[in-house]
């Protein structure tokens, strides 16, 4: 105490002496007007075509616009960049008119870099996801207005897939004149923020894009900070001071203590977002549809669920993420059952085969471990944890080169279309999310569910998907965890989306 | 002449020291698990994306081919640039070193003030009831753990109180005296009683010289004994705890700013590591044995100017 103490009063002189002889101006902890967010996933690349990863998908949505925008508040498809659209009868060709519209530099976003854009995304090798463009054919200007898609077969899904945060239009010219540099320094935007300043691994400072097509947003001028802030401890006190105003991904401990802060809005809002444990079904046990029954019928995810997210969240029934379209709420799921778990797992014949588990440090990946092996254990498998960091886990996973590994993923969009094929489907290129779950009825029933028009038939075909998957275990669902969001209370109108988009532009501060 | 020729033998010393570590940095990092293109591409992309980008920054080249490329590059003066946001490492290592280097020298203006202080009070009579408390005080403020103070001190004098910011680095001299305080402040807690520990023993020690002997048997007060001749030969042990210290806050400090989001080196290095980031670990490797070399260059003229024998 006396340690401290002197210390004290030493940096109180210290202060006292840098203040009393003017050395910088001393800025008030609020600068005028700043929306700071604070967030552990970090903003890599500018460029909407290069990366896949959680905080870069966040900023795209504040930088390019895109041919069609989802209503912050219904949800519903509206025009973007795309004034209005024509569909050919047999829904093989799109035909988009454009808005008179502009980048961040007074440029005029013309046909040509609509077609750009969309081509990159498709076929450009560094494209980090061109599948949701995968049924289109060809993308070509009629006009300097009218961009016309022609598919390769009818997709049900199209219009909502062009709207996802990788599809945001860029400058052709700016990409052509200046290459990769475009995105590093000061690229051309298309969306309701333009780049002020990027400070990599730190922040990135964001201005309202005075030349945005969409007339009066963002309603505030305020300038917006993307703050990357790792540990969890860190962003909560940052927030609970008054030095930022929104704090992403709250962990689910921390929660009960932000509702009872009088100036915060805790908020729990809607996702896409599912929780489940990957199975490797590249070698034993898991290659043992038997053994997968087994481990998830030993699974009681009622109580997982409640155990580490405290009731914040819903258990999981099927193999999809419960808000997305056509998911089978009915489904009754896998039950708690272990007595029926040791059957079947003396049925397959690995009872005592060893189970590694993938765990990262987060709190979440370290619980949901540790749950799984407790009651794997209790079946009779012999469960291991093996702690990694993400890049050891991606490329363990990514080989097929472990045998369970818990994690989250989201859907981009309502449709599932593009779950299935991230999540379940064997030649779509993600090997069933690094599972190697492969089944070929399943691949078809995927195929057919785009090309399918009629809601009613479609919903059988992704029923007919879950209750598969489900019952062989491509995945264990887990729970569907709603994103855990802190805001200021000074900030109106503004959220995150189900599709990890920050409604900014529709945000003011009140005074 | 002397002091030349200890600068010639330390630069030299650099040179291997510098060759050694980057050998050492390639190779651990292309050995540990893991892709940038991977990480730099998100969960979604497929094989072929991240085949495209590993030839795109040469991470499919063999690994002899890479070293040499690396190797080449570093001669020519060019560190490389960052795999996960196309900036020159150079340029990052610039944006960060500055927190960090401010909040090193912050913390040997608070402590060695304080340890001076706590050690004199402490060995004027080892036993005594002033010595038992600092010691006692020591233990404890060794035994904290760093990243509990810290979060500790966030919530109690930034978030309860309000009298400091939680994070950041701030804009000017003052605001960054304000923002780093508690940063400071919760390295000097466990930096004081190590430095304390140490200076406390050796002047215990030196007192009993037979120098000091030999002074007070010429007349010199006991005043004058302590500020001539105790203290100045019971320092140089302590100066060069301080120097490794100091090199090692300047490469170390990686709990406390990310604790506190100080935008400096640490929190450079541990965004790089967790992103396979190579080129920018490499970098701030280089320059963390650059500044250990230097610092310890610092302690050695430091510690010449103090004691003549040094320099015979």
């Amino acid at each position: 105490m006396m340690n401290s103490g002197t210390r004290l009063r030493f940096g109180a002189a210290l202060l006292a002496l840098g203040l009393a002889s003017g050395i910088g101006a001393a800025s008030p902890a609020w600068a005028a007007d700043v929306i700071r967010i604070v967030s552990p996933y970090q903003t890599t690349t500018l460029d909407p075509m290069r990366s896949a990863a959680a905080g870069n998908i966040e900023t795209y949505g504040q930088l390019y616009s895109r041919l069609l925008r989802r209503n912050a508040d219904t949800g519903a498809l509206e025009p973007g960049l795309a004034e209005k659209w024509d569909i050919s009868a047999d829904g093989l060709t799109y035909t988009f008119h454009l808005r008179d519209a502009q980048f961040s530099d007074g440029s005029p976003i013309s046909a040509d870099d609509v077609v750009f854009s969309l081509e990159r995304i498709h076929s450009d090798k560094k494209s980090a996801y061109p599948a949701p463009l995968g049924a289109l054919d060809t993308v070509s200007a009629a006009d300097a207005k009218t961009v016309v898609v022609k598919l390769k077969s009818p997709f049900a899904p199209f219009l909502g897939n062009v709207e996802i945060w990788n599809m945001g239009i860029v400058s052709k010219a700016d990409v052509d004149k200046r290459g990769e540099d475009a995105f590093v320094k000061e690229p051309l935007t298309s969306g309701p923020y333009a780049v002020k300043e990027w400070k990599p691994n730190e922040k990135l400072v964001l201005e309202p894009n005075k030349h945005y097509w969409r007339e009066g947003y963002p309603k505030s001028d305020a300038t917006v900070e993307l703050m990357e802030i790792a540990s969890p401890e860190t962003r909560q006190a940052m927030l609970t001071a008054g030095e930022v105003d929104v704090m992403r991904a709250v962990p689910w401990a921390q929660i009960d203590a932000l509702k009872k802060v009088d100036t915060i809005d805790m908020r729990l809002e809607p996702s896409t977002t599912i929780y489940m444990t990957l199975l490797s079904e590249k070698r034993e046990p898991f290659s043992n549809m038997k053994a997968r029954q087994a481990a998830a019928y030993a699974i009681d995810n009622k109580a997982l669920t409640k155990a580490i997210t405290r009731g914040y969240a819903t258990p999981a029934n099927t193999t999809l993420p419960g808000s997305i379209e056509f998911h089978d709420n009915d489904y009754p799921g896998i039950p708690y059952d272990p007595a029926k778990a040791k059957e079947l797992l003396a049925e397959s014949g690995m009872a005592g085969k060893e189970v590694k588990i993938l765990a990262t440090a987060d709190a979440a990946a370290q619980q949901m471990a540790l749950l799984l092996q407790a009651q794997w254990q209790a079946i009779g498998f012999k469960p291991v944890i093996v702690n990694v960091d993400g890049g050891a886990w991606w490329d363990a996973t990514g080989k097929g080169d472990y045998d369970a590994a818990a994690n989250w993923w989201y859907n981009e969009t309502p449709d599932p279309d593009l779950a299935v094929r991230w999540a379940v489907c064997g030649t779509c290129g993600s090997n069933s999310y690094n599972t190697f779950y492969e089944n070929p009825k399943v691949d078809e029933l995927v195929e057919e569910g785009t090309k399918e028009a009629d809601p009613a038939k479609r919903a059988a075909i992704y029923k007919e998907i879950q209750k598969i998957t489900t019952e062989e275990v491509a995945q264990i669902p887990l729970y569907y965890a709603p994103n855990a969001v802190a805001y200021s209370k000074r900030l109106q109108g503004i959220k995150l989306t189900p599709s990890l988009q920050w409604t900014l532009e529709d945000t003011t501060i009140a005074k | 002449m002397n002091i030349l020729s200890t600068v010639a033998r330390r630069l030299l010393q650099l040179v291997g020291v510098m060759a050694g570590v980057a050998v050492v940095t390639f190779l651990l990092l292309r050995l540990a698990p893991g892709d940038p293109a991977r990480l730099l591409a998100g969960d979604r992309a497929s094989a072929e994306t991240i085949a495209a980008i590993r030839h795109q920054y040469g991470l499919d080249l063999p690994l002899w081919q890479q070293f040499f490329v690396y190797i080449e590059n570093l001669l020519g003066g060019d560190i490389g640039r960052s795999l996960r946001f196309q900036q020159p490492v150079a340029d990052l290592i610039q944006r960060f070193m500055w927190p960090t280097l401010f909040l090193t020298g912050y913390v040997v203006c608070l402590a060695v003030p304080v340890t001076m202080v706590l050690a004199i009070a402490s060995a004027r009579r080892p036993g005594g009831l002033a010595d038992q408390a600092i010691r006692l005080l020591g233990t404890v403020g060794l035994a904290v753990p760093v990243f509990w103070l810290g979060i500790m001190l966030s919530r109690l004098f930034g978030v309860t109180l309000g009298w400091f910011p939680v994070s950041g680095y701030g804009n000017g001299f003052a605001d960054h005296l304000h923002h780093l305080f508690l940063p400071a402040l919760s390295t000097a807690i466990w930096v004081v009683p190590v430095l304390t520990q140490s200076l406390r023993a050796a002047l215990i020690d030196r007192a009993g010289a037979d120098f000091v002997t030999a002074a007070r048997a010429q007349g010199a007060g006991e005043r004058e004994i302590f500020w001539k001749t105790v203290l100045p030969n019971a320092v140089l042990p302590t100066l060069n705890l301080l120097g490794v210290m100091v090199a090692f806050l300047i490469g170390g400090a990686i709990i406390v700013e990310t604790v506190y989001a100080v935008p400096g080196l640490g929190s450079l290095m541990i965004g790089a590591l967790l992103g396979r980031d190579y080129y920018v670990v490499q970098g701030l490797t280089l320059v963390f044995a650059f500044a250990t070399v230097l610092v310890t260059l610092a302690v050695d003229l430091l510690t010449a100017l103090i004691d003549p024998r040094v320099r015979l």
